[in-house]
Order: C-alpha cells, then sequence, then structure tokens
C-alpha cells in the first residue's frame, strides 16, 4: 500500500487504449499489370462499407451476431481493465480521473458522428474520446502516421487495436498486457504482439466474387522466449519470391548473448493487429517518417533491431527501454523461470572458453543488456476461435461460429417478440434483432437478422446475415448471403451468396448469385456467361446443402 | 554385450529376418589432420589412446549391428591388419566385420557410395557412419523409427541423425555446420542448408514452396550432425544415378530435398540423449578428446569399454592412468585433472601434465610441460620442453628445452630439439630420406602422400627455421591461400582455420560481424530499402584480408579474358571464320567469363589492331594491309553485342598509344571510317570527350601517345570540317575527297540501318 502512494503520483495509468477504426481499408500488396508488387489500400468489406445514399457506413459498426464490432473490442479493453483506476498493479485511485481518457478512438471525420454516437450510448465504462482525421475511403492513411499524428494525446504506454478483432473468450487482453509487463521490466522488451491461427479457409464454402482471402503471411519466432523474430513482408516476398531469407545473425550471433538457434517458421498464424507497445515507439515512428503501416512496415521492421547490431546501436536509445534489468540480473541469477536465461537440458555444453578464444569485443561493454525484443503471444487454433473482420469470408464465417455458441437468441422482450409469428419457423442455431418482424410460414436457419427487420411470408432465409432494417418480402429465398442495412429483397426473389451494399433493392422475382450487389452496378446484373457457368456448379452444391441442413458449412461434401 | 542385443533384435525384426549392416567409410576424404595421416588413415589416430575405428565400432556394437563393412581408400593394409586384431572381429563377438578395398580414384563419400552400389553389397537397411564417429546413441533406436516409417512411407529413404546442442557447442564445428529446417510434428527434414566459418553466410534461404504442404516448421541451427544415417538400399542406388554428387551431405541430402522429380523424403532424428560426434578435424579432435575425459560418452569412457582394451584407473578429477601399474610418476610431478596417460609411461620429477593425453611408452622429462596436448605412444619429451596445445604423433622425440607452441601437429616419427622453438600452428614431418625399411612395403600405396610430402620437400628451401641440431624434421609451409582457390570450398584456406586446434579465428569471426554491421548501415542510412543492402553487399562484406585477393583474382580473370580473346580471333583470322561466327564465339565467351561488354570491345579492338602487319615504310602497302584487315574484321567489333562507336575509337586511342602501332592510329581510323564502324559524328564526340584528349591521366610516354592520338583525330575533324564546307562547291573539286564523301553518305545511311537491324538481332539474342 505504502508502495502505491509513493509511485502513484508518477504512474496514475499504466496503458492507453488506441483504436484505430477505419474504413477498412487494409494495406495489401497486388501484382500490378507490370508484374511489380504495388502496396494499394484494398477495402475487403465492400460493398457493405459503402455509403447508404448520403448516410456513411463504417466499418466499426458493422454488426457482428447483431453487435457492432467495436464493441468486442472496447468490452475486450474493459474487462482488462485498461483504466487509470483498476488497472491490477495500481490500488490508488487517481485524484482527477476525469481528465483521463481511456480509449483514444480515431475514426474519420465523416463516421465520427456515428462512431461517436455510438459509443458514448452508454454501454460502455470506458472514457473514449474520439477523435478524428481526414481521410476520404479512396486515400488511405496508415496507422502509422496516425499515431505520429497524435502522438501528444499518447503520454504513456499504449495498446493500440483495431476495431475489428473478435478475441476468443480464451484470449484475454490481460494476458498480453501481463506479458508485456514482466518483459519490458525484465529483459527490456519493447512491445509485444499477438498473432492467431488464421482460421482456414474451406475451399468449398468460398465465393470467389467476394474477394480472395488475404495470403497468410509465415512468421519466425523463439518458441523458449515467445519472441518474434521477423515477419516475411512483402517487399521480401518481393526481392526473393522463391526463399524466405533468415539472417544468419538471428540464427547464430558469436558475440551476443542472445541467440536463437532453435526458431519456428510458420505461416498459419495472421496479425491480429494488437500490438502493446512503449511510449517510446511513437518517438521512434518520428524517427522513421516513411514508415505508414504499422503492420506491414514498422512491425517486421522493429523485429530486425533485436538482433541487428547497428540499428540497435542507432535506434537502442530512442527506445530507451526503461529496465531494471541490471537490478534484476542480480535478484534473478539463479531463476529458472526466466526465459532469457536458457535451461539447456543435462547433455548441453557450452562452448569452452579458452583464454585466446574469447570474443573479440565483450557484449557486456559494448551492447547495452536490455534484449529490445517483441514479444509474442501466439494463440493457437485450438484454443478457441480468433478472427479479425477484415473481410467478407471472415465476417460471415465468425457470425455462423458465433451463431454456434449461442441457442436460440430470439429478443426476450415481449414487444419484440409478439413481433414474430408462431407459425414461423426458426431453428435454434438463430439470432434474431429486436424489433423484428417475422411473418408466418418463413423459415429462418442458421442466420443473424439484425434489427428493425421486416421479413414476409414464406420465405426462406438459411445461412445468412441480415443487417438492420432489411425488408424480405414474401416468398423470397434468401440463401447463404450478407445483406447490407436497409437492403430490399422483392417478393420470391432468390439470392444465393450475394453481398449487398447498403440500400440495394431486388426486384421482386429477381434472382442473383455470388454477386457482389452494389448500388452503382445497377444494372449490370450478372450477364456475364463464365458466372452462368458458375453458377450451374453451384447449383449442384446448393441442392446437397440444403439436403443436409444441420451441418454449419455450406456444401464441403461437394468432393 | 552385443549377444544380448542380437536376442531383441531378433524379436524385433521376427518378421523380417534381416542382418543389421552398416557401413564405416573409414576414409576422411581430406586433410584436415597432415601430417598425421601421411602414413595412416585417420581413422587409425588414437584418440584417448584408443584408434578411432575401435571407437566407431564400439558405437556400432552398441546399436546391434551384425555386419560391418569398412569402406578403406588409403593405407588399407593398416585397416586390415587393425581390424584383424580387433576384439570385435573375434569368433563370439557376433560381428561380423568385413574390409572392403576401394579404389583410389574414390575422392568422396559419393564415390564410396557407388562403389557400394556396384559391390551390391547391402541388402537392406543400414547404417552409414563415417569412421571417425564416437557416439553412445542408441543407433538400434533410430533404426527402430526408420523401419516404422518406412512400412507407411516407402519414399523416407534415410534418417539422418542430429544432436541437439547449442550453436556455440565446442564440438559443433564452425567451419562445416548447418540450418536444418524440419517438420515440426515429423521431424521430416525440409530443408538443408550447409553454413561455414568463412565466408560466413548473411542469410539462410528458406524456399516458400515447403510453407505449403508444411505450416510449421522448425529452423534448427543446433544440430551437431553426428553423420550417422539410417539409409535405405535406395540410397546408393540414387547416388549412382545422380555420378555428380560427391558429399552426402551437401550434394545427396540437398539434392533428394530440392529435387522435383525424385519426390523421396528424408527425415532427421533429433537425438536429445546420448553422445555423438565425429573427430572431423583437430578442432573437434580436442572437443572430443575433453568430452571423453569428461565421461560425456558414458558408458564408453577410459575406465570402462575402452575400445582398445585397456584399463584404466579413474582418479578424482577426471584423472585417468593405466591400471596395470607400469605408468612411473615422479614424485614431483603433476598430472592436473582431465588427464589420460598410457601404461608404461615415465614421467618425471617437477614435469607437469595438464588437461592432456598421454600414450603408452612415453617418457616426459623433467620440468617438461603438457599443457593441454595429445601425445601418441612411444613419445620422448626431453626435460624443460614446453608443449601447448598440439598433437604429437608416435614414437616423435622432442629434445630438451624445447618449446611447441599452441595448434601444432607434429608427425609420426620426428625429431626436434634441443632447443627448438615451434611457432604456433606448425606441422612438422619426417623428412623422407631418412626413412627406415619398414615402409618400404607401403611404398607403393603412398605414392600420393610422398608425392605431397615431396611437395613439402621442395618448399624447404624457402623455409628457414632452426628445428634443432638432431633434426630429422621439415617443416610443412602454412597453407597459403591459393589464388585460385574456390571460397566455395569447404576446405577453403580460411575456413580450414575454424577447423584448426586452438585457433579461435576470431579475426575472422569480427570481420563477419564488422561486415555485417557495414551493411546495416548503409541500409539504415537509406530508409532501410533492402534492395539497395542487396546491392552494396558485395563490397561492403568483403573483409580487409580478401581485399587484395578479390581483386588480384579479378585481375587474373580478366587477363585470362583477354588471352582468351586473343586465341579464338587468332583462331578465326587464320581459319577464315566468318565475321558472325567469331561474333558468337565472343559472346560465349563473354558470357563465360562475366566480364562487361566494353572489355570485351576493348579486347577486339586491340586483336585487330595486333592483326595488321606493320610494313617497313608504310606508304600505300601499308595502307592496303589496314584496309585489308579492317574491312575483314572492322565489322566484328560492332557485332559482340551491343554498338558504342565513340568507345571503340577511346578503345582504339588506349590502344594504340601503348603499342607499336601508334602511328599507324590515323590510317585505322580512317579505315574504321571508312567501313562505317565509325561515323563522323562519332568522332567528333570521341574528340570532345576529356579522356580522348589525355585529360586527367598521368603524364607519361603513354599519356603522350593518347595526346598525339588525339592529335591526329583533331586533324581528321578539321578535314571534316573543310569536306563539308567545300561541299557545296566541290563539284570540280572532286578527287579523292569527293567521291569519298558521297560514297559514305549513301554507306552511311546503309549502315544505320544495318546497325539497327544488328541492334534487334542482338538483343533478341541476349533475351
Amino acid at each position: 500500500m505504502d508502495l502505491g502512494v509513493a509511485t502513484s503520483g508518477r504512474l496514475t495509468r499504466e496503458f492507453s487504449a488506441v483504436v484505430i477504426a477505419g474504413f477498412g481499408n487494409e494495406y495489401c500488396y497486388v501484382y500490378s499489370p507490370s508484374l511489380a508488387l504495388d502496396l494499394i489500400s484494398d477495402n475487403r468489406l465492400v460493398p457493405l462499407t459503402r455509403n447508404n445514399g448520403s448516410e456513411p457506413c463504417p466499418k466499426a459498426l458493422i454488426p457482428v451476431a447483431n453487435k457492432p464490432m467495436i464493441d468486442y473490442v472496447l468490452s475486450w479493453i474493459e474487462q482488462a481493465g485498461v483504466k487509470g483506476s483498476c488497472t491490477s498493479s495500481r490500488l490508488i485511485l487517481p485524484s482527477n480521473t476525469s481528465s483521463l481518457l481511456d480509449v483514444l478512438l480515431i475514426c474519420p471525420s465523416i463516421h465520427r458522428p456515428m462512431i461517436s454516437h455510438h459509443v458514448h450510448s452508454g454501454l460502455s465504462t470506458l472514457h473514449i474520446d474520439v477523435q478524428t482525421y481526414d481521410e476520404s475511403p479512396e486515400s488511405n492513411t496508415g496507422t502509422c502516421t496516425l499515431l505520429r499524428h497524435f502522438a501528444s494525446r499518447i503520454s504513456e504506454d499504449f495498446i493500440l487495436l483495431p476495431c475489428d478483432f473478435i478475441p476468443p473468450p480464451s484470449l484475454s487482453l490481460s494476458t498480453i498486457l501481463n506479458k508485456n509487463r514482466t518483459e519490458s521490466l525484465s529483459d527490456g522488451s519493447v512491445a509485444t504482439v499477438c498473432w492467431f491461427a488464421a482460421p482456414q479457409p474451406d475451399k468449398n464454402s468460398l465465393v470467389e466474387d467476394w474477394g480472395s482471402i488475404p495470403p497468410s503471411v509465415p512468421i519466425v519466432w523463439d518458441d523458449a522466449t515467445e519472441t518474434l523474430l521477423q515477419v516475411d513482408t512483402a517487399d521480401d516476398l518481393d526481392q526473393n519470391s522463391e526463399e524466405l531469407e533468415l539472417r544468419m545473425s538471428l540464427l547464430s550471433q558469436y558475440g551476443y548473448s542472445l541467440t536463437y538457434p532453435r526458431t519456428k517458421l510458420s505461416n498459419r498464424y495472421q496479425d491480429s493487429h494488437v500490438y502493446v507497445c512503449r511510449r517510446s515507439i511513437l518517438d521512434l515512428l518520428h524517427e522513421k517518417k516513411h514508415f505508414d503501416s504499422f503492420r506491414e512496415e514498422f512491425i517486421p521492421w522493429l523485429c530486425k533491431i533485436q538482433y541487428q547490431r547497428t540499428k540497435r546501436e542507432k535506434y537502442g536509445h530512442i527506445l530507451n527501454p526503461i529496465t531494471n534489468v541490471i537490478t534484476q540480473d542480480v535478484a534473478l541469477k539463479h531463476s529458472t523461470l526466466r526465459a532469457q536465461k536458457k535451461v539447456y537440458s543435462k547433455s548441453v555444453l557450452y562452448q569452452s572458453n579458452d583464454a585466446d578464444a574469447s570474443s573479440p569485443f565483450d557484449p557486456e561493454s559494448t551492447t547495452d543488456s536490455s534484449s529490445l525484443r517483441v514479444g509474442l503471444v501466439l494463440h493457437p487454433a485450438t484454443a478457441g476461435f480468433a478472427t479479425r473482420v477484415n473481410n467478407i469470408h471472415s465476417l460471415l464465417d465468425i457470425n455462423r461460429r458465433l451463431l454456434a455458441e449461442t441457442t436460440y437468441s430470439l429478443p426476450t422482450d415481449s414487444q419484440s417478440r409478439s413481433l414474430i409469428d408462431p407459425k414461423a419457423q426458426i431453428s435454434s442455431d438463430t439470432m434474431i434483432g429486436a424489433f423484428t418482424q417475422i411473418s408466418e410460414r418463413t423459415t429462418i436457419k442458421k442466420s443473424v437478422i439484425g434489427k428493425h427487420c421486416v421479413i414476409g411470408k414464406m420465405a426462406r432465409i438459411t445461412g445468412c446475415v441480415l443487417l438492420d432494417h432489411c425488408v424480405i418480402e414474401d416468398g423470397a429465398k434468401v440463401d447463404g448471403c450478407i445483406l447490407g442495412k436497409n437492403t430490399k429483397v422483392g417478393a420470391k426473389a432468390e439470392l444465393s451468396r450475394c453481398v449487398s451494399q447498403a440500400g440495394y433493392e431486388v426486384g421482386s422475382g429477381e434472382s442473383f448469385k455470388n454477386e457482389k450487389l452494389d448500388v452503382s452496378d445497377w444494372t449490370a446484373g450478372g450477364d456475364d456467361s463464365e458466372e452462368d457457368e458458375e453458377d450451374d456448379d453451384d447449383d449442384g452444391d446448393e441442392d446437397e446443402e440444403e439436403s443436409d441442413d444441420d451441418d454449419e458449412g455450406a456444401a464441403e461434401d461437394s468432393d | 554385450m552385443a549377444p544380448k542385443f542380437n536376442a531383441g533384435k531378433e524379436n524385433l525384426l521376427a518378421d523380417e529376418a534381416e542382418v543389421l549392416q552398416a557401413v564405416i567409410l573409414a576414409d576422411s576424404f581430406n586433410k584436415r589432420f597432415r601430417p598425421l595421416t601421411t602414413r595412416k588413415p585417420r581413422c587409425l589416430l588414437p584418440i584417448c589412446n584408443a584408434p578411432l575405428l575401435d571407437w566407431t565400432f564400439e558405437s556400432l556394437a552398441l546399436a546391434g549391428v551384425q555386419e560391418i563393412f569398412v569402406i578403406c581408400r588409403s593405407h588399407p593394409e593398416q585397416i586390415k591388419a587393425k581390424i584383424a586384431e580387433s576384439r570385435w572381429s573375434k569368433t563370439g563377438s557376433g560381428i561380423k566385420i568385413v574390409p572392403i578395398l576401394t579404389a583410389k580414384e574414390t575422392f568422396s563419400p559419393g564415390d564410396a557410395m557407388r562403389d557400394i552400389y556396384t559391390r551390391g553389397l547391402v541388402t537392406g537397411d543400414f547404417v552409414l557412419v563415417m569412421g571417425d564417429l564416437v557416439s553412445n546413441i542408441r543407433i538400434d533406436e533410430v533404426v527402430k523409427v526408420h523401419k516404422e516409417r518406412r512400412k507407411t512411407n516407402k519414399d523416407a529413404i534415410m534418417t539422418m541423425v542430429v544432436k541437439e546442442s547449442g550453436a556455440n557447442h565446442r564440438t559443433r564445428s564452425r567451419a562445416d555446420s548447418a540450418v536444418f529446417g524440419l517438420d515440426s510434428e515429423t521431424f521430416e527434414c525440409l530443408h538443408y542448408e550447409p553454413v561455414m566459418g568463412y565466408p560466413p553466410s548473411t542469410v539462410a534461404s528458406i524456399p516458400r514452396e515447403i510453407l505449403s504442404a508444411h505450416p510449421d516448421i522448425e529452423i534448427r541451427n543446433d544440430f551437431i550432425d553426428c553423420a550417422i544415417d539410417i539409409c535405405s538400399v535406395e540410397v546408393p542406388s540414387l547416388f549412382q544415378d545422380n555420378f555428380d554428387y560427391l558429399d552426402i551431405r551437401r550434394d545427396f541430402v540437398h539434392g533428394v530435398l530440392t529435387s522435383d522429380l525424385l519426390m523421396k523424403n528424408i527425415y532427421c532424428y533429433v537425438a536429445k540423449e546420448g553422445y555423438a560426434a565425429r573427430v572431423q578435424d583437430t578442432k573437434s579432435y580436442e572437443s572430443i578428446s575433453k568430452d571423453i575425459l569428461s565421461r560425456w560418452t558414458f558408458p564408453l569412457v577410459p575406465d570402462n569399454n575402452h575400445p582398445a582394451g585397456h584399463l584404466y584407473e579413474h582418479r578424482r578429477g577426471n584423472k585417468y592412468i593405466d591400471k596395470d601399474g607400469t605408468v612411473i610418476l615422479a614424485r614431483t610431478s603433476t598430472v592436473g585433472s582431465k588427464c589420460l596417460i598410457g601404461s608404461s609411461t615415465k614421467v618425471s620429477d617437477n614435469a607437469q601434465i595438464i588437461s592432456s593425453v598421454v600414450g603408452q611408452n612415453c617418457i616426459i622429462g623433467e620440468g617438461a610441460i603438457i599443457n593441454n596436448s595429445y601425445i601418441f605412444n612411444g613419445t620422448t619429451v626431453g626435460p624443460g620442453c614446453v608443449i601447448e596445445r598440439s598433437i604429437i604423433g608416435f614414437d616423435v622425440n622432442i629434445k630438451e628445452n624445447t618449446r611447441i607452441d599452441k595448434g601444432s601437429l607434429v608427425g609420426d616419427g620426428v625429431i626436434i630439439g634441443p632447443n627448438a622453438h615451434l611457432e604456433a600452428f606448425g606441422r612438422l614431418s619426417k623428412k623422407r630420406g631418412i626413412d627406415t625399411v619398414d615402409d618400404e612395403d607401403e611404398d607403393e600405396e603412398d605414392d600420393y602422400a610422398d608425392s605431397e610430402e615431396e611437395e613439402v620437400e621442395a618448399a624447404q628451401g624457402t623455409i628457414t627455421v632452426n628445428l634443432g641440431s638432431g633434426s630429422n624434421a621439415m617443416l610443412w609451409p602454412q597453407s597459403a591461400p591459393d589464388e585460385d582457390e574456390n571460397d566455395e570450398n569447404v576446405e577453403n584456406a580460411k575456413n580450414q582455420r575454424f577447423m584448426r586446434l586452438g585457433d579461435s579465428a576470431s579475426d575472422l569471426a569480427f570481420s563477419d560481424a564488422g561486415s555485417e554491421s557495414s551493411d546495416e548501415e548503409s541500409e539504415s542510412s537509406d530508409d532501410d530499402s533492402d534492395f539497395d543492402k542487396r546491392l552494396e553487399l558485395p563490397t561492403s562484406s568483403s573483409t580487409s584480408l580478401d581485399l587484395p585477393d578479390g581483386s588480384s583474382t579479378d585481375g587474373i580473370a580478366e587477363s585470362e579474358f583477354r588471352n582468351e580473346v586473343r586465341l579464338s580471333l587468332e583462331r578465326a583470322f587464320t581459319e577464315g571464320h566468318s565475321v558472325d561466327n567469331a561474333a558468337v564465339e565472343l559472346k560465349t565467351l563473354r558470357m563465360a567469363s562475366n566480364v562487361s561488354l566494353s572489355r570485351v570491345r576493348e579486347a577486339v579492338v586491340s586483336a585487330i589492331v595486333e592483326r595488321i602487319q606493320i610494313i617497313d615504310g608504310g606508304g600505300i602497302p601499308q595502307r592496303q594491309e589496314i584496309a585489308h584487315v579492317i574491312s575483314r574484321w572492322g565489322p566484328l567489333i560492332n557485332k559482340i553485342g551491343g554498338v558504342d562507336p565513340v568507345e571503340t575509337i577511346a578503345a582504339l586511342q588506349t590502344h594504340c598509344a601503348s603499342s607499336k602501332r601508334l602511328l599507324l592510329f590515323g590510317q585505322i581510323l580512317a579505315a574504321l571510317y571508312q567501313d562505317d564502324v565509325v561515323e563522323e559524328s562519332d568522332i567528333r564526340k570521341w574528340h570532345q570527350s576529356l579522356l580522348s584528349q589525355g585529360l586527367g591521366l598521368s603524364p607519361g610516354v603513354r599519356t603522350d601517345n593518347i595526346r598525339k592520338c588525339w592529335e591526329i583525330g583533331s586533324r581528321m575533324i578539321q578535314q571534316f570540317d573543310e569536306r563539308d564546307s567545300s561541299e557545296d562547291d566541290s563539284e570540280e573539286d572532286g578527287g579523292d575527297a569527293g567521291n569519298n564523301t558521297d560514297g559514305n553518305e549513301q554507306d552511311e545511311n546503309e549502315g544505320e540501318d544495318e546497325d539497327d537491324s544488328e541492334d534487334v538481332e542482338d538483343s533478341s539474342g541476349e533475351d
């Protein structure tokens, strides 16, 4: 308690959270016609994030299982207690809580009213400061640029989060924070990142027209110390598309205390975009002004600092890790649990340091002893499903998975309940939002229906995600679709595996398959002969799928 | 022990009554132990007083091997004799040992494997080891695993045994290690990348395609490769099919893993327990000796299961003294910890033996100090001698007050001293003339060794070292880096230093770190564009050591290339090839030696100029000669893969400036002009360039000559100018000049067309 009092004056808050809620534009590298890799930003949730008339559709507010996706992140933060008053190690309430902002939410200025309204609507106990930047969906501002811009508002170590990470219950933010707390003090790690096992896409259920699955990124890490060592970037891929190059200085570094002779390489994992960083990272960002993307450019570069000597010497002082390594070294000399001091099995011998074989420079004197390493939390696939909702596939996937976990969540209040006709057949793995009206003899299976939807008679909805205010008229068949806000499906229309922009209207009797329905190409509906062929193929699949409807994956058994 | 294993084995292999075979490659195929191995195969060098081959037999016996083929190349008689007296070849040992003599032409393990194939030695899965193995790993477990795997996967042709250690383990060779890429679950070896101490590699390149089939890969740089391979019967035949495989790891493993056609798998067995290592160089000789003395190899330790059958008493501090009581240790002598002393050895007063191995029948004189050294049987060390970190062969006589510095190797039978001083890393062997008769029967097969010794002897003249009055020794020259040495080879001189006893090679290691930092500096200074870094890497990573090497090899390559061009053109000249054929030949040459186009041009121009014969008296015959040669061969200049007439003139100028044909410059240039090899505008351009005026060159005869050429050029340009001005009214002026100009202008146009078409051809050809 006394200790807490002594430090409370200086350390009122441990972390602040920075949530980036952009347009959903992702940096990605594509091969341009000239066969060179170009960094472009690509919005993979299009058309769901296109404007609904004049009204924007922020990505952060796209619901996942009827909850805007940003709520998942915010509640994750809340659970970890990133608040000045209740971080696990602080006992003293800061005197002026009101002036402290827990979460800095950065969004494009045109999204501000909606997002601000949503996050301040009383759901969360967090103090959220919504800041804006000017951006249009076409231009793209990278996270690094944003952080540089808002650096003055971040005065302590920070957690950088995306708005679209859906964390599994088994992975709590405190796990990541605790790892960062321990390691930054014990050996001077500068950042902690979290990668999760990327969902394995099911080839059969993929609809190619929805856009491609982002390619997996190979990473190299050390298992014993849980250190991220290398992230394969598109630059690397461009330079050597055949081989992945690992610096030998990483694998064997004569003269350094830290070597990683046994590393792991995998492309199973995906970056969660959750980064716990020291404040000094921001200073480093100011040094390296050309970095734009945090995930694609900065983190891979940051990994290199830990084993490349010149980088270390050059940037080590900027990172300036506050660490008590030296004092801890004495105390933990005999600790067997400390990761850095590797405990070798009995059969391993150290190289005998014979008198003339002493290394040419003394590691103690030339390098500071802090490791400057990037800690890594790996979330394996077996420990629960995690995903980032940054493309349509993952949006559908996470909705289906969340459905599988919940049971029969119809609205509970009687008023909303009364809107649902008792003669409607609603399977237990369906979620229905409040004030949604469902008419008689309609069948709904494995679907998420948003709020205020109106669903007519004899409609069939299977494996769909309907956002709020959708209207499905009588006798329409909707299968495996994601319908944006305010989508209208006319009577007896048939939709199969389509994605629609907000406000799209499907005329009665029309049918679409495997399409992205944009308001702009309203008239240019599938007149492609190739697509027709594909449609034929898919027809077969669907038939089979309909026949076995208790299997959640779509048409895996076509092979 | 062995029968017990056999019983176990038979139960294990009840369904397949197969004897477990092993093949020992008893030859090292390298010369790292010279001169200790000039008269003796490496596998008979003793380590801890037992020949390496016995340690290997012992290791295999532990694994329950029933049939061993020993492939011997050099000194097979000695190996045969050794096998005959080995306790494992006695009846009842349960092991059948068959020595196989292979041809002298077997220069690599790959050749040996091909020999195994042609002889049809192996019938099933077999254990392949090298003849310098010290191991206590239960190879039978590995064989079991291998056979299980073979039941499900017929393509799993080999299992390599690797020992987990640290990256900087003392027994792990820095000169010859490897990075393994293994599948995390199955331990299938997916990638093998050899790593050398020098030249240091900066990156390990893992092929991306393996990630698609194996998402989880472990990259291990901490394995000691024990060179124990469990091979299936296909392995020798694969060697036979791929006759270019030399090394088992670098060629065979790498080849199998990267081949799209073979579709075979190689697995690793990561031994976590046990000990296995190869005595592959003098450095590992030391570390393995120390490992044995420190009992890492238990149960194979000197006081128990000593492979040569000696009995040692294990004393406190890991001291081993022969048990038969014949060792005489003077009261005032000191024997430190981790020492081994063979029978009948006498250690005199005040002698000190520190962490060393002394053979049988040795005499250590008064006050001698033996520090971290290995002394074979029958050696006498005189009083007051100091021996540091060296290996001393059999029956060496080191006379009093001799000092032998670290890293030295002293061959069998050498006499050195008194009062001599052998510098660090010295290598001594006995002069051949003084050989005793007992070597005679081996003379024939020792041709190879002899020739090498001859070389050394020939070099004796240049070496003046005082090896003592009674010495019969000759000092081997330090292995100077050969000019044409291929750095890619494991046996390159600098890499050898990592294998040398007592050599930390810290200067090489340091230059590695330095180069690394320098390339990173460049990298970080220019915004980390990795591409630039890569471009700069070759220059910045060159150490101070190899800079002169690099430039000299460049020079050599270039002069070689010039020579080649000259020869090929001479051939073309004399045999009257067509210009096109000659051009093709030049292009091939250029690709082969990778030189820039301008070098080719220089070489061609100078060759053509030299082709012109100087005719005394000059005048018209000379002019005809020039015109003849240039009209015949001039077009070649523009067909070598690119057209740059300005450079042609410059090359002509520089060549003429340093040649006897200086006076012909003007005429040659004119002839080139006539033949449209160069144009007027080119001459003007050349004339304007600073270099052509000899500016910036140090004054000298050559510069003067260049200057002269330039003046000739100026005169020519004057003529052009005059002609241009008089062209309008030069109807009657007629004469040579006028005709020439007209003709030239037409020709010029045609020439341009031709050039263009040539360009197209060339570029397409290069693609």
